[in-house]
């Protein structure tokens, strides 16, 4: 276990016990949800994280290297936002998804575009967001969150 | 048996292409599988971090609280109210549309519905784990705060170009005093049917409403409408949008 997971453990362990100490009735009742939560999650988690196994045996990292490298970061940029725009995954089980692509050699730029645009943008949920706040408020915040995931890649692509 | 791989599409998927795949080409199946073992055992390791955040989180911020902070004149604070607010709730970005639906009819501003809407699809503070730990953390730190200089610049954008009317005008077309239950984003927690025994029934793990409208119930039909989790439960007042207006 590396420093910082070690000292997250630290801090959370002590966090909850804390809460246990305060209020334990609505601890045990936050708890219920959160592990509905996470319960509903765990097929997909699993299922991503061995999609991830299958993805590194039968793609070489030769390979995602060529094509989500820095050479063409422009293009890959632009399928990397697209893409995180019409997925709908939890961001949780995203990363370790594109961790695995960055450790075989993808540049981070697509890789960034990718995950903002995954939770910020959301084709399958326009309908929804439509029936609450109108067309003109979704198709201005779908566009502005794409356009400033783009932004945010590019920038953390000359700052790491 | 079919309803249950209809909504665990993916880890079906998955489990047949390894049975093919072991069977066709056994060699290839165990380098997938050990393959995803290393990312299966960070995962394992970060999951209880992620849980107990999240327990604490639920816990401890008084959301309620902070729901009250957001007007059009709440200004700067109002703003990071409503980025906290997001960074804490649970869920995915549509469970977050009928509670700043709701948000809005109380006065919240265009900037921090943005804000909460934005937040809540991007920061989520349990995740950030994930992420520092899969990427790395000056990548998490980095992203982290680009993403909420982005979110303050849209919302600011956002504030200039759609107006109030254009988000509050969608439902007007709904009778007055009319009780409904959103069943998309209801979660079937129950809360409602307690409140309001012989309005409100659990069936399919969802609210549906069956009785009558009593108004001399209406505190009830009230507090069922505040307490739903999801907000889920719209109630048209009688009150016309004049009257509203005049108070």
């Amino acid at each position: 276990m590396d420093v910082f997971t070690r000292a997250f453990y630290i801090i959370t362990i002590v966090l909850t016990l804390i809460t246990l100490f305060r209020d334990k009735k609505k601890t045990f009742e936050a708890m219920k949800k959160s592990k509905r939560m996470m319960g509903s999650m765990m097929g997909e988690i699993v299922g991503i994280i061995f999609s991830i196994g299958l993805l590194l045996t039968f793609i070489p990292p030769q390979m995602i290297k060529t094509a989500l490298g820095s050479t063409n970061t422009l293009l890959s940029t632009i399928v990397g936002a697209l893409a995180g725009s019409i997925t709908l995954i939890p961001a949780f089980v995203a990363f370790p998804l594109v961790g695995s692509f960055v450790d075989a050699g993808a540049s981070i730029v697509p890789a960034v575009a990718f995950l903002t645009t995954l939770t910020m943008v959301g084709v399958v949920t326009i309908p929804l967001e439509k029936k609450e706040f109108g067309l003109k408020f979704t198709v201005a915040r779908n566009i502005l969150s794409f356009v400033a995931a783009m932004i945010i890649a590019v920038t953390m692509g000359v700052l790491l | 048996m079919i309803q249950m791989i209809k909504k665990n599409k993916l880890p079906f998927l998955v489990i047949l292409l390894y049975a093919v795949l072991f069977v066709v080409a056994p060699e290839k199946g165990s380098q997938s599988a050990s393959n995803s073992l290393y990312y299966l055992k960070e995962m394992i390791m970060i999951m209880p971090v992620v849980f107990l955040l999240t327990v604490v989180i639920e816990a401890w911020i008084p959301k309620e609280v902070i729901m009250k902070r957001f007007g059009d004149k709440s200004g700067f604070l109002g703003s990071i109210f409503s980025l906290i607010l997001g960074s804490v709730s649970a869920g995915p970005i549509y469970a977050a549309f009928p509670i700043c639906k709701m948000l809005l009819s109380k006065g919240a501003s265009i900037k921090n519905v943005v804000i909460i809407i934005s937040a809540w699809a991007v920061i989520k503070v349990p995740m950030l784990i994930s992420e520092a730990k899969f990427l790395s953390p000056e990548f998490m730190v980095t992203r982290w705060v680009l993403t909420v200089i982005a979110i303050f610049i849209m919302a600011n954008i956002m504030n200039i170009f759609v107006k109030r009317e254009d988000v509050m005008s969608v439902d007007n077309a709904k009778e007055k005093n009319q009780l409904f239950i959103k069943e998309e984003y209801c979660i079937g927690c129950g809360i409602c049917a307690k409140i309001l025994p012989n309005y409100y029934e659990i069936r399919d793990k969802k609210a549906i409403i069956k009785g009558e409208m009593n108004l001399e119930e209406s505190d009830l039909i009230l507090k069922s409408v505040e307490d739903c989790p999801t907000k889920a439960i719209v109630y048209n007042f009688e009150v016309g949008e004049s009257d509203v207006l005049k108070n």
